[in-house]
């Protein structure tokens, strides 16, 4: 299902029923238009589906104003481009599109991810955005031109990224799938958020603490901190020391 | 079904029978060879038996009265090999001649006759010799003409010890990774290793280097192949249907491939030697026993190799490949056994039997003379453990003394290089997990204990037979000893259920130099000139984090470099040194004056790296500032796009609104102090 919050009061403002489960969501940017995907499930496809929320009878009928089917590749992750006219989706086998808000149609492509596309975030202003993938790299990409700028490699699968707002730089979190877990370290505080410089390509820090895979990672919008959460149930936050902000690789 | 009835009797039939016969003046037109060809080619031919008749020669000279006996007593020997169909013993003046002919039923019957009857010893005064019959006619008819054998062109591999000549002392080293799709061979330098070499597909299984580092062995369905010189070409090719094991000569002039397919009794397939400059196959053998690879165990010098079977050590010289004295030697019960590493010397020892107790034998080649004999009591099991330069033994003998129930390990240390070979024992009071001498030295390293108290234990061995303890360190975590190639200095290893626990150790002073990890690290592997360190997590044994890193002797890291599922790293040996004890000498001296090119040389490459690298983020740097740049364009561009489906609200920045905001200040209760002022 997909439900629509009042953040000021916490009331569940639509409740709008689908058929497999919801991978992923957001508001476009003028904050009328939603967008989810459903997962490919029990014989169900992927769907990405819209909703105007300017028309109230959408939300009463659970009835999208356009309903995109995916074949093949499931959607994992997608955000709204800059203005609103496209949702940028990632799929399972690495795959970039760019669907067109208004008629649903592919514009661009990109492939340059061969394993699933865990997590999309743009940049503060919407004109670039970084893909976590499970090939082990993240890689940073131009939201209008779907251009590939960057590649961060790791050896670990990669489950989320996030751009710096203040910042050249990008944080990283991973580790292996929750099956998986067994043949890596368990050791105290093991998994770290790997922090690259985005123009480098290079790694400059780690921050150790979860005890397990990191599934998400996002900076504040001030680029003072950022927060990590992880398989093991904890949520983390982090201020950056004032070093941070000094740092700089020699060029 | 109805009989038959005859002909002639049948009333209905009353005609003639016609003849069949042909006409008299017929005239054949067809050849017997057509009609019967298949026939007449069995015809027994006149030459047919010669191929099948050998003669024995050095037959015993009998009148009649006993010839009876000596046909009986060939006919047993013989009819060993296949079917006897003639014999002929030729006689004059009342006793046979001494030779005779026996023909087989077939020519592999008699090639099987003299094969294995040649040689034979019927009695003091009597060895057969056995050959073939068509064989005189051979040698009675070799040409006297003489034609020298055709010249093979010369294959140029170019300079095979190319790697030696690298300027600045790179040592190379084979990897194999993607699980075994692609080898590659590295140049080894501090900074990051250089390729020189990498190929799909190059090996099947692993790869393994000759023990000076001349070739690079590779595995196949269908055998071996050698790989050397400067671009790695193929100098040599063994075919060997699903080998498996492989060992090279010390000397790198043979190699032994091994094969666990079923092998024939007539062509032993499952062990075979070759020569590796001709490429030819010198001999094969059976494989009995599935015991410890190597089977054949080589001499230092590759003059001789040896295998132990049931009550049995056979020892083989080079390069003939027979047996030495063509007899093996008789040792009953032996266990096991080992060359020196330095000598023609075996050392060999067999458990108690009845009154006779334990022993440890140690055996010059090729004399068998006995040189040392060490009695061992209540022995339950030994290891044999040579140092390197065979200067000691040390044998590890697990007892259990009389009345007692446990076990307990002494440790029988030989010293080779003293006059009637001196030996003192050492008693261990816990459990051994490792030993090992240091390669060219005095020292060895022991790991005893049970985890998680482990402990390591340092000893010298003096001349005078005293056996130092220098250090230990207890509450270790490791189980297995890497003593770098020159020596002095070792790494205490933790590897796989241990999780890569590293020690590097300055034996010395047995001082730590470092404590270190590399997590599940499965191996550990010294250079040949004993600098560099290098651990890593093989894939074959954790599917995670395949990486090698770079140590230096001393424990500091590095390198870290992962590769996709990296499986085996292995340093190419070096060759002996050319230099004598005095140039060595010479140079040790004059170390400091080297050390400051060297450093020097360090310096400017360290800044060129430095130097490129700094170029390299300058560049990027540019490149995505300009990016930047016209991606901020746009965004100011779209400015009023935004403001609208804002409506006209500014969100571009965190601070666009500030007049909207509402500043609270709130207070928390956080802690009270009770500072008494005194009486006021």
């Amino acid at each position: 299902i997909c439900i629509l919050w009042d953040c000021e009061t916490g009331k569940q403002l639509a409740l709008l029923k689908t058929n497999s489960a919801v991978r992923t969501c957001g508001f476009d940017f003028s904050g009328n238009i939603i967008m989810f995907s459903t997962d490919k499930q029990m014989g169900y496809q992927c769907f990405l589906n819209f909703f105007d929320l300017r028309d109230p009878q959408q939300i009463e009928d659970n009835q999208p104003y356009m309903s995109v089917p995916c074949n093949d590749y499931k959607i994992t992750s997608a955000v709204w481009g800059p203005l609103g006219e496209f949702v940028i989706a990632g799929h399972e086998n690495g795959e970039i599109n760019q669907y067109s808000a208004k008629t649903g149609e592919i514009i661009k492509k990109a492939k340059e991810h061969t394993k699933q596309i865990n997590d999309i975030q743009p940049s503060v202003d919407l004109t670039m955005f970084i893909t976590a993938s499970k090939d082990n790299t993240a890689k940073l990409f131009d939201a209008a031109s779907l251009d590939h700028i960057k590649t961060f490699r790791t050896e670990r699968p990669v489950n989320s990224a996030a751009i710096s707002p203040i910042m050249d730089h990008v944080v990283m979190g991973g580790g292996q799938e929750a099956m998986e877990v067994t043949t890596t370290s368990t050791r105290i505080g093991k998994f770290e958020a790997r922090f690259f410089h985005a123009a480098y390509e290079e790694e400059f820090g780690r921050v150790k603490g979860h005890f397990g895979p990191i599934n998400c990672v996002a900076f504040h919008p001030d680029g003072k901190s950022y927060s990590s959460g992880g398989e093991d149930g904890y949520v983390r936050i982090h201020y950056f020391d004032p070093p941070y902000f000094d740092f700089e690789l020699e060029a | 079904m109805h009989d038959t009835m005859d002909m002639v009797d049948d009333p209905e039939y009353d005609e003639e029978e016609p003849s069949f016969s042909d006409p008299e003046d017929y005239v054949d037109d067809v050849d017997d060879d057509e009609l019967l060809g298949d026939i007449l080619r069995e015809k027994p031919q006149e030459a047919d038996g010669i191929d099948s008749v050998v003669v024995v020669d050095n037959v015993p000279q009998v009148g009649p009265e006993r010839l009876e006996k000596l046909k009986n007593v060939i006919h047993k020997i013989f009819s060993k090999f296949g079917k006897i169909t003639t014999e002929f013993y030729p006689e004059a003046d009342g006793l046979t001649k001494g030779y005779i002919f026996l023909e087989y039923a077939a020519p592999t019957q008699a090639l099987e006759a003299v094969k294995n009857a040649d040689g034979y010893k019927l009695d003091k005064q009597h060895t057969f010799r056995v050959n073939l019959f068509t064989d005189f006619d051979k040698y009675m008819n070799i040409s006297d003409e003489w034609e020298t054998p055709e010249k093979q062109p010369f294959k140029d591999f170019g300079n095979m010890r190319h790697w030696i000549e690298d300027q600045d002392c790179r040592d190379q080293y084979s990897v194999i990774f993607e699980a075994g799709e692609r080898t590659a061979i590295f140049a080894n330098d501090a900074k990051e290793p250089i390729t020189f070499e990498e190929r799909a597909r190059w090996t099947e299984t692993y790869v393994r280097w000759s023990p000076k580092g001349t070739y690079l062995a590779t595995f196949h369905q269908r055998g071996i192949a050698l790989w050397g010189g400067e671009k790695f070409k193929q100098i040599q090719r063994f075919s060997h249907q699903g080998v498996s094991l492989i060992d090279f000569s010390p000397c790198e002039r043979y190699v032994v491939t091994f094969s666990p397919l079923i092998d024939t009794k007539e062509d032993p397939q499952a062990i075979i030697i070759w020569d590796i400059l001709t490429g030819q196959k010198k001999r094969g053998f059976h494989c009995e026993s599935s015991a410890h690879w190597p089977i054949f165990k080589w001499s230092h010098d590759g003059k001789f190799f040896a295998r132990m079977t049931p009550d049995t050590l056979s020892i083989y010289e080079t390069p003939s490949m027979g047996l030495l004295d063509k007899k093996s030697l008789k040792i009953n019960g032996i266990k096991d056994f080992s060359w020196s590493p330095g000598d023609n010397i075996l050392a060999f020892w067999v458990p108690e039997d009845k009154d006779i107790p334990a022993r440890v034998t140690l055996m010059q080649m090729p004399s068998r003379h006995e040189i040392r004999v060490r009695n061992l009591f209540n022995v339950v099991d030994c290891k044999l453990h040579w140092q390197r330069n065979g200067d000691y033994l040390c044998v590890k003998v697990d007892r259990t003394p009389k009345g007692t129930q446990g076990v307990v390990t002494n440790f029988e240390i030989f010293r080779m290089r003293e006059k009637q070979v001196p030996v003192d024992a050492m008693e261990m009071k816990e459990s051994i997990i490792a030993f090992a001498w240091e390669p060219n030295g005095s020292k060895f390293a022991v790991l005893h204990g049970e985890s998680p108290r482990i402990n390591a234990s340092f000893y010298n061995v003096r001349n005078n037979g005293k056996i130092d303890l220098l250090k230990m360190f207890d509450k270790q975590q490791a189980n297995s000893i890497f003593w770098s190639p020159q020596g002095q200095f070792l790494v205490l290893a933790g590897l796989r259920s241990m999780n890569g626990a590293l020690a590097f150790v300055d034996t010395s002073d047995c001082i730590m130099m470092n404590i270190a990890e590399h997590y599940m690290a499965s191996d550990v592997e010294w250079d040949p000139t004993g600098r560099y360190v290098v651990t890593s997590v093989s894939w074959w044994s954790h599917k995670v984090d395949n990486a090698y890193w770079l140590w230096t002797f001393q424990g500091r890291l590095l390198q870290k470099n992962n590769k996709d599922r990296f499986c085996q790293l292995l340093w190419r040996p070096r060759p002996p040194t050319l230099l004598s004890a005095d140039q060595i000498k010479n140079i040790k001296k004059d170390l400091k004056k080297y050390s400051k090119i060297f450093e020097q040389k360090d310096r400017l490459s360290q800044s060129k790296a430095s130097k490129e690298l700094v170029d390299k983020r300058r560049t990027m740097m540019e490149e995505y500032h300009r990016y930047r740049e016209t991606a901020q364009q746009v965004y100011q561009e779209q400015k009023t796009i935004r403001l609208e489906l804002r409506g006209g609200v500014d969100t571009d920045e965190l601070d666009s609104n500030v007049d909207d905001w509402e500043e609270e200040t709130i207070e928390f209760f956080i802690n009270e102090e009770i500072i008494p002022l005194g009486d006021l």
